[in-house]
């Protein structure tokens, strides 16, 4: 048996994937709709011989999960919204130090303290751009409860693979979704662990940052005879703080490359009825579920409709989305927030066309509003 | 703990690719035994110097207050070396190296 | 004495960008020197700096070394320690980066009692970026941010670690470095959140234009604001303000180091013990 089914929340099924995936680290601050998942882990981390510590605030949280995972742990932070945008320069120095986090967003009713209690999906563009400076962001959107876990997992993995902070975005409607959900179990997904590349010659011959330019560093775990340095500044192949311009350059656009020539490694997504499709949906998240509901009404009715849903949303399948809206006549693009996947698919397609259905009250979208807006086109 | 070894018969000893001229070491002498000296190739104009070396009373205060690894002071132990006691003739000259700019006065001691 | 430093130091990075007469060269051997008397393996060490001149300790020395953002030092030096319980955890950090952007987590830090060694260099203003005052920054100084005289009052870090709840709190400066290295040796032997405050010259900076522009002026200055904690209790009242004392302020060695604590917290989940109640602390709010 592979699989099993569970009946749990999406927070409590992220947390047993950080769990499964080998998570020992998590450091948080009470986020609603993500708190839960620090409660859950306060309980779940200690019991594997793992520490969960709830920090004095969002920027303590992050820091010390990238302290952790500076010193070889595999770490988990978990946060909403207001949190993020807290987090932002520290999620800097990890993108830039190439360390391996992964921070969880439930997301909530923004801007500002906005709605924390309510649905939203107004953290895309902030998942793109978390920091300052030039970011190539890995961005991964649950679609559903089951994918709450295996994402989660997913995400440990990417993270590990290409050595910067990996954000697994949820939303409130999921975080706090009660159902059922067919998850592996917990040893299929300790076999699908693939850990950080670790350098095993002779110290005087590490060079954590001396890589390929399409490679990630390779950064030993702490305190096992390879002592390295770590900064936000600019640095060498040591690690060490250097101006020079063309270690500089070469070091930002490999912080680029290594994720763009390995797209392929990253690109996830679900196509659903759009083999013949006259209109396509692109919706992720939370929202899916009502599209996949208002696509089998419309189904009925003869529209021949379909979903494209991206489940990495950073960095976007552009070719594949192209694919499909250089054919497909109509695109409609259903999220929860003012468009900030809208204008992807806008710039993926050239097509000044595309639809868009946005709901920022704060309440999930009915299947119904989604069979009307169809309707409209 | 691992020591430099001193050179022979030497109480102090410097690495002028270390030194940044602050006055420190010069400045905590009891023994008057350092000296600025003038050095067009240095930052500031001046280097250290060891002008009295046979007064070194080992006290350790120029090795302890350099900040830059310039200076080192030999081991009692290690080395063997038998440092000198404090006269009032040195401490006399250290006080004039303090009064002038950290530099022994032309023609003290003439 | 002829300490050999060179295998605690990156040699390839010598000399350091510090200013020439920097107190912070003194306080890098005298930490060097106490790691040593520790007898710690190079390897079992974790050096966590901050922002700022200070902040560049950490490049220097042959340890596992981290170059956090401004003021998070103790942030990320908690997940060290924590995900590494017996290893040894120092930070280093200015005084405007623990005291200022970083205040939050220094309080916490010395809050939760977690087993760091907590090094913060103060010279009383911001130095590598020209001059800002800190919240150590005399009252009445030039400073670059307040060019006709500094109105904000100071803070006292050893002051506020103590009331922050820190288990270990001293004070030395690099006046005299002996004293400065027994002072860490104690900090770093402590079992539980240690802070030393070291005060440090910033002829460059802080003195050109107070009346202090040269590293032994400076000095002096430092000199006459500090004094023993014996003699500074024998003074009235209304002086006290006007000095600093050194020496090791608090030293509680009952107090639970977080570490451990948190090993009772597994040992919960792992049903090897009851739960945590009010009735396993003395101190019951």
């Amino acid at each position: 048996m592979t699989t099993r089914e569970m009946i749990s929340t999406g927070n409590e099924l992220a947390a047993l994937a950080a769990i499964d995936a080998g998570c020992k680290f998590f450091g948080g601050y009470p986020l609603t709709p993500s708190s839960e998942i620090m409660h859950s882990l306060s309980d779940m981390l200690p019991e594997v011989g793992g520490v969960a510590i709830q920090m004095e605030d969002e920027i303590a949280s992050v820091c010390s999960v990238i302290g952790a995972a500076m010193s070889g742990k595999r770490a988990l932070t978990a946060t909403s919204g207001p949190g993020l945008s807290l987090k932002a320069e520290n999620l800097g120095l990890a993108q830039m130090a190439e360390v391996p986090i992964v921070c969880i967003d439930v997301m909530r009713g923004g801007p500002s303290t906005g709605l924390p209690t309510r649905v939203a999906q107004g953290d895309v563009s902030q998942a793109k751009h978390p920091s300052h400076g030039d970011y190539k962001s890995i961005t991964i959107c649950a679609g559903s409860l089951a994918e709450c876990y295996t994402q989660t997992a997913r995400a440990f993995n990417l993270a590990d693979r290409f050595m910067q902070p990996v954000f697994v975005l949820l939303d409130e409607t999921l975080g706090h979704m009660h159902g059922r959900a067919v998850i592996p179990t917990a040893e299929q997904t300790y076999n699908e662990i693939k850990g950080r590349k670790q350098f095993d010659g002779k110290p005087e011959e590490y060079f954590p940052y001396g890589v390929a330019q399409d490679e990630p560093a390779i950064l030993n775990t702490m305190f096992k005879g390879y002592r390295y340095h770590f900064t936000g500044l600019h640095h060498d192949k040591h690690g060490f703080p250097t101006e020079e311009m063309n270690t500089c350059k070469l070091l930002i656009e490999r912080l680029f490359n290594k994720v763009e020539a390995h797209e392929d490694e990253l690109e996830a997504y679900e196509e659903y009825m759009l083999e013949d499709a006259d209109v396509m949906i692109v919706a992720y998240g939370s929202v899916s579920l009502a599209v996949k509901e208002a696509i089998r009404h419309l189904r009925k009715e003869n529209i021949k409709v379909g979903l494209f849903r991206p489940i990495t949303l950073w960095p976007s399948p552009a070719i594949k989305i192209k694919e499909y809206t250089d054919k497909i006549p109509k695109i409609l693009c259903v999220e929860l927030n003012m468009g900030q996947y809208f204008h992807e698919i806008q710039r993926v397609s050239s097509r000044l066309d595309i639809e868009g259905l946005f709901k920022v009250n704060g309440r999930p979208i009915s299947p119904h509003e989604i069979v009307d807006k169809v309707k409209e086109l | 703990m691992s020591l430099l070894k001193a050179p022979v018969d030497t109480p102090v000893w410097i690495d002028l690719s270390r030194c940044k001229a602050c006055d420190i070491c010069v400045s905590v002498c009891p023994a008057g035994v350092l000296s600025m000296r003038q050095e067009p190739s240095s930052t500031l104009g001046a280097i250290i110097d060891i002008v009295h070396p046979e007064s070194c009373i080992g006290c350790t205060d120029c090795e302890l207050h350099c900040p830059d690894f310039a200076i080192h002071v030999a081991d009692k132990k290690q080395d063997g070396f038998i440092f000198a006691k404090i006269t009032s003739e040195a401490e006399e000259r250290a006080i004039a190296i303090k009064k002038n700019n950290y530099k022994l006065p032309q023609n003290y001691d003439k | 004495m002829a300490f050999d430093y060179s295998n605690y130091l990156r040699m390839e990075k010598m000399p350091t960008l510090w200013c020439w007469g920097c107190g912070d060269g003194v306080i890098l051997k005298a930490v060097i020197r106490a790691i040593d008397k520790m007898g710690w393996k190079q390897d079992d060490v974790c050096v966590v700096s901050g922002i700022g001149c200070s902040g560049r300790f950490s490049s220097y020395v042959d340890f596992n070394t981290i170059h956090t953002t401004h003021g998070r030092t103790v942030a990320y030096a908690t997940g060290v320690k924590l995900a590494n319980p017996d290893k040894h955890v120092i930070c280093v950090a200015g005084d405007g980066d623990a005291l200022a952007i970083g205040g939050n987590h220094t309080i916490h830090g010395c809050r939760r009692n977690i087993d760091l060694n907590m090094i913060v260099i103060n010279n009383f203003i911001y130095g590598l970026t020209n001059s800002q005052t800190s919240p150590t920054t005399p009252r009445g100084m030039w400073t670059v941010s307040q060019k006709a005289g500094n109105i904000d009052p100071t803070f006292n870090a050893c002051d506020l670690a103590l009331g922050a709840g820190a288990s270990f709190v001293g004070r030395e400066t690099v006046i005299d470095p002996k004293k400065l290295e027994r002072l860490l040796v104690k900090g770093f032997s402590h079992k539980g959140f240690s802070f030393m405050e070291v005060l440090s010259n910033c002829h460059i900076n802080l003195g050109r234009k107070n009346k202090m522009a040269s590293a032994m002026e400076n000095l002096d200055w430092i000199d006459s604001i500090t004094m023993g904690k014996m003699k500074f209790e024998k003074l009235e009242e209304k002086d006290k303000m006007n000095f600093l004392p050194t020496g090791v302020l608090k030293e509680d060695n009952e107090s639970k180091e977080y570490c451990e604590m948190y090993k009772e917290i597994q040992d919960v989940h792992q049903g090897k013990r009851a739960k945590i109640t009010q009735n396993d602390f003395d101190k019951k709010i």
